[in-house]
C-alpha cells in the first residue's frame, strides 16, 4: 500500500469524512474513551510530567546516538544467530523479505500489526510472489478482508467501521452466518485465524522497541496475535523503523509504560513479549530462524534537522485521540497511513509536500497534541515549522497569500498605515457583518461563508480613551 | 502600579470599545495606572502561525519597541499574550533582539493572570446576574499555561450562575487563518462548540480571547441563536447588569 | 552458535552519523544520569502484603480472578481453579516448582479421579507438545516475577517452559508465589537487565502477561478472548 492511501484531493477527502456520520460518531466515542482512560491512568501516577520528561530524555539520547545503539543491537542479534538487514528504501526491504520467504519456499505468511510494513507496502510485494499473507490483528484482518480498506487510526485501524459492516464483510468473504455482536465476530476471527497461525511457515512482526543491550525485540499487544506469530511459524521476520530502539531493558520499562498508558489507558497491555533471536537449542516452540529488517525509508532525512524530535514518536496515537480536527474529518482525510497530528508532521517529511502540502495547515494549533504526547514532541510547533518551510523553501504558498502577508507585516509595523486600515474597517465590515454569506474581500469572504462578523457599532476604544484623557475623568 | 495595555488588533479594529474599556476600568479600580501606547498594532501571530517568520519579525520588533518602557504589559487575550512569549524564538539568530524579546515576555500578562498572579486579587467586586458558561481558549490554557485564574475570578462574581461547558478542552475551530483556510473543518468544529454551549442552557458565553469569541459568536449569530457572547473583562467590570 | 549475517550495516550507520553531523560512534557512549526517576516512586517501600493487595485489586480491572491460598491448602485451591476453568485437559510446564509445591500430586489426582488429560511439557516429544497445547483446555505455568501495579506475571521460556503453554490452550492458570511480587515492571526489567549484562544470553522469549487476551478493535467494545486464552485465573501462594 505504501504511505499514501488515496489519490483524491485533500478537500474531497475531507468532505467525504465530514459526511460519514457513522465514522464521526465512532471517532468522537473513541476519542472520549481512549483519552478518558489515558487521563485516568496517567493522573493516578501523580507525577506524569516527570515520566514525560524522562521518556523525552531517553528518546533524545537514543536518537543522538542512534548509530551506536543500532550497532550494539545488531551485534547482539547476530551473535545469537539472528540475521540483520539494513534497508535504506522500501524496495530494498521488500527485496530482502521476499528473498527470505522464497528461500524457505513459504506460501503462508502470518503477520501481526505493524505500521512500518504498511509503510513499505510489504504485503503487496509478498502477494506478487504468490504468498498468502494474513493479517492477524483483528482490526487489520477486518480491513484486509474488506478489499484492503486503509487503516484510519494507528492503534485502532478499523475504527471507521461499524459492527454491521464488519458482519457483512465476514459474511461475503468467509460465509459467516452469526450476529453482529462483537464477541461473536471476534470468536469467529479467532477460529478462522487459528488455522492460519498453524499453517504459516513465516511469521512477520513489527517492533515496538528493540533493546540494544541484548539484541531483543519487544511486541506490545492485547490480542496475543504477536505471540502467535512468533511461537508457531518456523521463521520469524521482524521489520522495524530504525528509530525504534532503546539502550537497555531499564529504558524499555519507561517507554513501554508510556506506550500502554498513552495508547489505551492500560498499565500494561495483556501481552508484552521480549524476543531474543531464534529459539534456543532444545526449545520446542518459537522460530528456528530469526531475521530483523531495519528500515530507513526517509527517516535519516529527518535526523539532524529541526524535525528530529518527530523520530521520538512511539506510535501511541495519543495526539490523534485528542485532535479536534481528526475528530471531525477522520483518518482517511489525511491521505496517509499516519493520520492526525503526528501524521500531519511525519507524512510530509517522509513523502514531501507535493501530495501533502495541506496537512500542516489542517490544524488550529490548539496544542492538544503537544500536551498529550508522552515523549514531548512539540507537534504544533513542528506544524508551524512545516508552514515556514512551505513559505520559505518549497515556495508552495500562493502569490496572493505572500502579498497579503507582506502587506500585513507592513501595516502592523507602521502604525500610521495600521490606523488608516483600522479606521476603514467598520465601513468594510458594516454592510456584511450580518448574514453577508460569502461576501467581502479575501479572507472576509471566506469567513462569512459560515459566520457573521461582529457589528461595528459604538465608538472605538481609541476614541473612548482619547476622549477620557481630554476630560481627565479617570474613575 | 503602572500598566501598559496591549489591546490586541481585534479589540482595536474589529470590536467596539467595550472590551478595552472594561479592561482599563477594572485595572484602574484595582489601583493600577493604565496607559495605552498608541503605536501598538498586532502581536504578529497571523504571520507567525502561517510560517511567514520574516514578516512576523518585523511586527515583533515594532511591538517590542512600542512596549519597551512599559513596567507591565497587560492584554485581554491569552492567545496574543502567548504570542509575545514566542518572540524569543523568532530571534534565535539575533541576540540583541532576543534579549529584548525576553524582557517583553517577562513583563507581559494576560488580564486575569495579571489580576490573580501579580495583583494577588481574586475578587474584583463584580456582579453579573445570569446563567453563564466559559470557553477555555487553547492558547491561553496550553501555551500560556493559564488555567485557574479566570475561574477563580468568575467564582467571586456575584449573581453568576455558572455551568461548566462540556468538552471545554476542545478547540472552537478558530485557529487564526485556519478559520478561513479550512472553512469546512472549522465549520464542524464551531458547530460542535455551539452545540455544547446550548447544552449548558447558558444565556451568556464568556471567553478570554476575542478570536474564539468572534468565531463562536459569529456562528451563533449566523445560526440565529440567542446566546450572547461576552469577554471576561466585560463580566469582571459589571456591577449588577443582567446578561 | 554460528553468527548470523548482517548486511549493509556500515553504509546505513555512516549515513546516520553524517546526518547527525559527526563521526560514527562505536564506543564511549554512556547512558546519562536521568534527571528524573519517577518509576521508583510507585509502591515505594510497600510490604509484600501491600503489594499483594494492589495486585489483587488491579486484577479486577483485567478480567482475572485471583485465589489466595497457603501452601497447605494449595492443592484444594488448585482443584477449585481447574474446575472453574472447566477441567477436561491440562498442559503445564516441566518446572520443579510444581513438585516443590505439591502440585504434581494434584495433577496426578486430576488425571486419576477427574478424568482430565494432563500433559507435562516435554522437550523430548518435540512438536507433539505444541499439538497437545493447541487442543488443551487449560495451560498452567508458574510466574517467574509478578508485578503488583499491572496484575502481570512474567514468564521466562526455555526448553522445559514452552511458550505455547500460556498461549494456545483455551484458558490460562498462573501460580504465583507471593515472594515473586515486585511493585512494577521496573523491578522486573532491572533483573532482566542484569541477566543481559551478566550472562550475555537471555531467555529467547520473555512474556509479560496481564490477564486473558482481549480486543477492542470492533467499535471499541471490549471482547475478552481473542487469539490467546479467553479466561485467566491466578493463584497466589502465601509462601512467606
Amino acid at each position: 500500500m505504501g504511505i499514501k492511501t488515496s489519490n483524491e484531493k485533500f478537500f474531497d477527502r475531507v468532505e467525504k469524512g465530514i459526511n460519514d456520520s457513522f465514522m464521526r460518531k465512532a471517532v468522537v466515542e473513541a476519542q472520549g474513551r481512549l483519552e478518558g482512560r489515558k487521563t485516568q491512568t496517567t493522573e493516578e501516577l501523580g507525577n506524569w510530567e516527570d515520566w514525560r520528561d524522562l521518556a523525552e530524555e531517553i528518546r533524545q539520547h537514543t536518537l543522538e546516538n542512534l548509530d551506536y545503539y543500532l550497532e550494539q543491537f545488531v551485534e547482539n542479534v547476530s551473535n545469537q544467530g539472528g540475521h540483520v538487514f539494513f534497508a535504506e528504501t522500501a524496495e530494498e526491504a521488500n527485496e530482502y523479505i521476499t528473498s527470505v520467504v522464497k528461500d524457505k519456499k513459504a506460501k503462508n505468511i502470518i503477520k501481526s500489526k505493524s505500521m512500518v510494513t504498511e509503510e513499505i507496502g510489504m504485503n503487496g510485494a509478498l502477494e506478487e510472489i504468490g504468498c498468502n499473507v494474513v493479517e492477524s490483528d483483528l482490526g487489520e484482518w477486518i480491513l484486509q478482508l474488506d478489499d484492503h480498506d486503509p487503516p484510519s487510526h494507528i492503534v485502532v485501524p478499523a475504527l471507521h467501521k461499524n459492527k454491521e459492516q464488519i458482519r457483512d464483510t465476514f459474511k461475503v468473504k468467509r460465509q459467516y452466518d452469526k450476529s453482529s455482536d462483537p464477541t461473536e465476530l471476534a470468536l469467529f476471527a479467532r477460529e478462522q485465524l487459528r488455522k492460519d497461525f498453524l499453517a504459516a511457515e513465516v511469521g512477520i512482526t513489527g517492533c515496538n522497541f528493540a533493546v540494544a543491550e541484548s539484541g531483543s525485540i519487544t511486541l506490545v499487544t492485547n490480542e496475543g496475535n504477536a505471540r502467535m506469530s512468533t511461537t508457531l511459524p518456523k521463521t520469524q521476520i521482524t521489520v522495524m523503523g530504525m528509530e525504534r530502539i532503546v539502550p537497555t531493558w531499564k529504558e524499555l520499562d519507561i517507554l513501554v509504560s508510556m506506550l500502554c498508558r498513552s495508547a489505551v489507558g492500560q498499565k500494561l497491555t495483556s501481552y508484552i513479549t521480549g524476543l531474543t533471536a531464534a529459539k534456543e537449542e532444545g526449545d520446542v516452540d518459537g522460530p528456528e530462524e530469526f531475521h530483523v529488517v531495519i528500515i530507513d525509508n526517509g527517516r535519516s532525512k529527518i535526523l539532524g534537522t529541526k524535525f528530529q524530535s518527530t523520530l521520538q514518536c512511539i506510535r501511541c496515537a495519543a495526539c490523534i485521540n485528542v485532535c479536534p480536527v481528526y475528530r471531525h474529518v477522520g483518518g482517511h482525510s489525511y491521505g496517509s497511513i499516519y493520520p492526525g497530528p503526528i501524521g500531519a508532521v511525519l507524512t510530509p517529511l517522509l513523502e514531501g509536500y507535493d501530495d501533502y502540502k495541506e496537512l500542516p495547515y489542517a490544524s488550529t494549533l490548539c496544542a492538544a497534541c503537544t500536551e498529550a504526547c508522552p515523549v514531548k514532541i512539540p507537534l504544533h510547533e513542528l506544524l508551524i515549522e512545516h508552514r515556514k518551510d512551505i513559505v520559505e523553501e518549497a515556495g508552495k504558498t500562493s502569490f496572493a497569500e505572500k502579498l497579503a502577508m507582506k502587506g500585513y507585516a507592513f501595516a502592523m509595523s507602521n502604525p500610521g498605515v495600521y490606523r488608516i486600515g483600522s479606521k476603514a474597517a467598520p465601513s468594510v465590515i458594516g454592510p456584511i457583518a450580518k448574514g453577508g454569506e460569502g461576501k467581502g474581500p479575501g479572507p472576509v469572504k471566506l469567513w462569512t461563508q459560515i459566520r457573521d462578523l461582529p457589528e461595528p457599532t459604538g465608538e472605538s476604544f481609541r476614541k473612548w480613551f482619547e476622549g477620557r484623557d481630554k476630560k481627565g475623568d479617570k474613575s | 502600579m503602572k500598566v501598559s495595555l496591549f489591546l490586541t488588533c481585534l479589540a482595536d479594529v474589529v470590536y467596539p470599545a467595550s472590551v478595552g474599556r472594561s479592561t482599563v476600568e477594572i485595572l484602574e479600580r484595582l489601583g493600577c495606572e493604565v496607559d495605552f501606547p498608541k503605536k501598538q498594532t498586532c502581536c504578529g501571530q497571523p504571520a507567525f502561525n502561517s510560517g511567514f517568520h520574516k514578516e512576523s519579525r518585523e511586527v515583533a520588533k515594532h511591538m517590542i519597541k512600542t512596549f519597551e518602557s512599559a513596567e507591565y504589559v497587560v492584554s485581554p487575550s491569552g492567545s496574543c499574550t502567548s504570542m509575545l512569549h514566542e518572540y524569543e524564538k523568532l530571534f534565535e539568530d539575533d541576540l540583541e533582539w532576543q534579549v529584548k524579546a525576553k524582557e517583553l515576555a517577562k513583563k507581559s500578562y494576560e488580564l486575569t493572570q495579571f489580576i490573580v498572579d501579580v495583583l494577588k486579587i481574586e475578587d474584583v467586586g463584580a456582579e453579573f446576574n445570569g446563567n453563564v458558561t466559559y470557553h477555555t481558549s487553547c492558547h491561553m490554557t496550553r501555551l500560556l499555561g493559564v488555567k485557574e485564574a479566570p475561574m477563580k475570578l468568575l467564582e467571586n462574581v456575584k449573581g453568576l450562575k455558572f455551568t461548566e461547558l462540556p468538552f471545554k478542552q476542545q478547540c472552537c475551530g478558530f485557529g487564526g487563518t485556519f478559520s478561513v483556510k479550512m472553512v469546512p473543518i472549522s465549520e464542524q468544529m464551531v458547530n460542535e462548540k455551539v452545540h455544547h454551549i446550548e447544552e449548558t442552557e447558558a444565556e451568556v458565553l464568556i471567553g478570554a480571547d476575542l478570536g474564539c469569541l468572534m468565531n463562536i459568536g459569529g456562528r451563533i449569530d449566523r445560526q440565529g441563536k440567542s446566546v450572547k457572547v461576552m469577554h471576561i473583562a466585560e463580566i469582571l467590570n459589571s456591577r449588577g447588569e443582567a446578561g | 552458535m554460528t553468527k548470523g549475517t548482517v548486511q549493509n550495516k556500515d553504509k546505513f550507520l555512516n549515513k546516520i552519523a553524517k546526518r547527525l553531523g559527526r563521526e560514527r560512534r562505536n564506543s564511549g557512549v554512556k547512558l546519562p544520569e536521568w534527571a528524573k526517576l519517577p518509576q521508583y516512586e510507585v509502591f515505594k517501600d510497600f510490604s509484600q502484603d501491600e503489594l499483594m493487595e494492589q495486585f489483587i485489586n488491579h486484577c479486577k480491572n483485567i478480567h482475572t480472578s485471583v485465589k489466595v491460598t497457603k501452601k497447605e491448602s494449595l492443592k484444594e485451591t488448585f482443584h477449585e481453579a481447574i474446575s472453574d476453568l472447566g477441567g477436561k485437559s491440562i498442559v503445564y510446564w516441566n518446572d520443579d516448582r510444581f513438585r516443590y509445591y505439591g502440585l504434581t500430586d494434584a495433577l496426578y489426582e486430576a488425571r486419576a479421579h477427574h478424568n482430565i488429560d494432563v500433559h507435562c511439557w516435554n522437550p523430548q516429544l518435540g512438536e507433539e507438545n505444541v499439538k497437545v497445547a493447541e487442543k488443551a483446555n487449560i495451560g498452567i505455568t508458574f510466574a517467574d516475577i509478578s508485578l503488583a501495579e499491572s496484575g502481570t506475571v512474567v514468564l521466562f521460556s526455555n526448553a522445559d517452559k514452552g511458550r505455547s503453554v500460556s498461549l494456545l490452550p483455551r484458558t490460562y492458570l498462573a501460580i504465583i508465589p507471593k515472594s515473586t511480587l515486585v511493585p512494577r515492571m521496573t523491578q522486573a526489567t532491572e533483573k532482566i537487565h542484569k541477566m543481559a549484562s551478566d550472562l550475555g544470553r537471555m531467555p529467547s522469549c520473555i512474556n509479560f502477561i496481564s490477564g486473558p487476551s482481549n480486543s477492542a478493535d470492533i467499535e471499541l467494545r471490549l471482547v475478552v478472548g481473542v487469539h490467546g486464552p479467553v479466561q485467566a485465573i491466578y493463584i497466589v501462594i502465601e509462601d512467606e
